[in-house]
């Protein structure tokens, strides 16, 4: 079998080889289309990559709870310090229940001073942030409301701008100073540039004892222990809020999994739009295969009657257009692969990563099957069709033809 | 009529009618004729004689309405088209008026082709073309391709390629007709030497010059043969 067929490659890739422009002008729609929907695909997953890293900043255990911002007056629904702590009693899947604050502040190092947000945090990390200097905050930190503070890589910029060891030093905000014990690394970024905790974070004992006195609450962020419940956890807690304030306040929650669901579905409808626009440009590119081939078939009808007339057979006919029809989308798909992975990963690599600081993973499988997939349909659908008229003609009309 | 071991083909009471619509047009009308092995036949008729329908008969384009037509002892009318497409490939050899040699494709490969379709390896058939092109006087053409060659050698090479799968019956269809006169008669000096070298050759033309060289004339007029003669030749018959 295998024997039988090759020589028909030989013989199809000659007959291309022979009719170069024609061959060139017709595997140039179909590298166009090819690549086209292979760089889209490679962007829009390139693109919402680079969103949701942001949230790897969260793990996915977390959330927030704070007042809806389209109500009427929202320092209404400000949550009380002692309502968040009880959340941890009322609903077994709270670990960790904290105020979620920042406050702004100017704060100095030795000389080096700058405004930055303090914010409260738990011993129990709420994101995944690795540590560039010394150690997290502990439990003891917040059993004791210690004075102690981890930078971000922000703050620490900020605050050591020729650099240096920070762990032990005094970071000093108006009348209080906090001792140094970690700093973090360089988060990861995306194009949404936000920030979900403060630059400096202290204990959220010590913060709510230091900054909480006077002023509202407006958010709270919790852990809870099983991932998995976390939506009838949210659920619950907003319940319990609005209860206290007999229904006069409104809450919305945020997590992590809820946020990259929406953003995922933002960009995977987006590419499926463009997508589509590019299916269309692949389908007229089929259609103009299909158009060629069929010129193709009529331009050489006296040399299928030839052929015939030598002896081929309606099978070797069928079998050299429909090789030839392979070839030609063989050729174009596999040029549109790879120019489409290199147009969707170079744009990806420096442009995204350049904004995000997140390098999203080329989806090769999905590529090559857009590919793979397009090449088989422009063969079977659009080189069948003129195959058979060819391989159907009568040999004594088609030497007579002119 | 006796069939022979020695017969080429075999013509019985072989009638064509095709069919446009409602009218039908009776091409042949009842034609027998036998050709055997080695002979040179020319057959000739005016336009319209049923010439070309009994040349597409013969060449096992088309089959037999009524009658038979046993070409090298098989019976061509029963045939399926595969079957006939593999006949033509066997026992059939076609030189064209037009050379129909294929565009933009080397002599050496044009001869090649049949083996193509015979499923001869590439190396096999290089060397049978090659061989069949210096048979044809064209030993160093073989690179060329058809726009690069005369006229005269074009034939050569298609005659080459209507040769190469060792037919039993080489069929030419106005094989001088796009040729002047000086290339015309080198053309009809091959089939000559061809003929002499064993093969059974098949002219169909309406000029009576070319139709001279053949060693026997089977005059067509109206779906009928009309004249069956050995032509006066000064050689030996073969």
């Amino acid at each position: 079998m295998i024997r039988q067929i090759v020589p028909f490659f030989t013989e199809a890739f000659g007959v291309l080889a022979g009719n170069r422009t024609r061959s060139i002008l017709t595997v140039t729609g179909l590298i166009i289309g090819v690549a086209a929907v292979i760089a889209i695909q490679i962007l829009g997953k390139g693109m919402a990559g680079a969103v949701t890293g942001v949230l790897s900043q969260l793990n996915d255990s977390s959330f927030y709870v704070f007042p809806n911002v389209r109500q009427g007056d929202v320092d209404k629904a400000a949550i009380k310090y002692r309502d968040i702590e009880r959340t941890k009693d009322i609903f077994p899947n709270i670990l960790v229940a904290i105020p979620a604050g920042t406050v702004d502040r100017l704060m100095s190092v030795a000389h080096d001073r700058a405004r930055l947000a303090l914010s409260s945090d738990s011993d129990i990390a709420f994101a995944n942030a690795p540590l560039a200097y010394g150690r997290a905050l502990s439990h003891a930190d917040v059993v004791t409301a210690a004075h102690v503070c981890v930078l971000t890589d922000n703050a620490y910029k900020r605050l050591f701008p020729n650099g240096g060891y920070p762990i032990g030093l005094s970071l000093r905000v108006a009348e209080r100073r906090f001792v140094i014990v970690g700093v973090e690394g360089r988060p990861t970024q995306g194009i949404v540039p936000v920030n979900f905790g403060g630059d400096v974070k202290i204990p959220y004992t010590t913060y709510v004892r230091e900054y909480l006195r006077t002023r509202p609450l407006f958010a709270a962020r919790f852990i809870v222990r099983d991932p998995t419940k976390i939506s009838e956890t949210e659920i619950g807690v907003v319940r319990y809020f609005k209860e206290i304030k007999a229904g006069r306040a409104e809450y919305q929650t945020f997590d992590r999994k809820s946020f990259a669901n929406g953003v995922d579905g933002i960009f995977n409808a987006l590419t499926l739009v463009i997508a589509l626009i590019g299916a269309v440009s692949l389908l007229v590119a089929g259609i103009g295969i299909m158009n060629i081939m069929l010129v193709s078939v009529t331009e050489r009808t006296r040399e299928i009657g030839v052929r015939k007339a030598i002896g081929a057979t309606r099978t070797q006919v069928l079998a050299q257009f429909f090789i030839e029809a392979l070839l030609l989308s063989l050729v174009g798909c596999g040029i549109g692969l790879v120019l489409g992975v290199a147009i969707g990963g170079l744009v990806d690599r420096y442009a995204l990563v350049a904004i995000s600081g997140v390098v999203p993973s080329l989806p090769w499988l999905q590529s090559i099957a857009i590919a793979v997939g397009f090449a088989t349909i422009v063969t079977l659908v659009f080189g069948t069709y003129p195959a058979y008229r060819a391989a159907r003609l009568d040999p004594i009309e088609a030497l007579r033809y002119e | 009529m006796n069939e022979r071991d020695t017969t080429a083909i075999a013509l019985r009471d072989v009638t064509k009618t095709y069919k446009t619509g409602t009218l039908e047009v009776q091409a042949l009308r009842g034609v027998t004729f036998a050709i055997e092995r080695g002979e040179y036949v020319a057959i000739m008729g005016p336009s319209g004689s049923g010439k070309s329908t009994l040349m597409n008969l013969i060449g096992a384009l088309d089959r037999p309405t009524t009658g038979t037509y046993r070409l090298d002892g098989i019976d061509v009318g029963t045939l399926d088209d595969d079957a006939l497409a593999a006949i033509r490939l066997k026992k059939l050899g076609f030189v064209f008026q037009g050379f129909n040699l294929l565009a933009r494709t080397s002599a050496i490969k044009n001869v090649a082709l049949p083996l193509f379709y015979a499923g001869v390896g590439s190396r096999a058939r290089e060397e049978a073309a090659a061989r069949m092109l210096a048979e044809v006087g064209l030993a160093d053409r073989g690179t060329h391709k058809p726009n690069e060659l005369s006229g005269g050698q074009q034939q050569r090479v298609a005659i080459a390629r209507a040769l190469v799968n060792d037919p039993a019956v080489l069929l030419a269809d106005e094989p001088t007709g796009n040729l002047d006169s000086t290339t015309s008669e080198e053309i009809m000096q091959l089939f000559r030497h061809l003929n002499e070298s064993g093969r059974t050759i098949i002219m169909v033309t309406h000029d009576a010059e070319v139709a001279r060289h053949a060693k026997r004339v089977i005059r067509v007029k109206d779906g009928l043969v009309v004249a069956d003669e050995v032509a006066a030749l000064d050689r030996a018959p073969g």
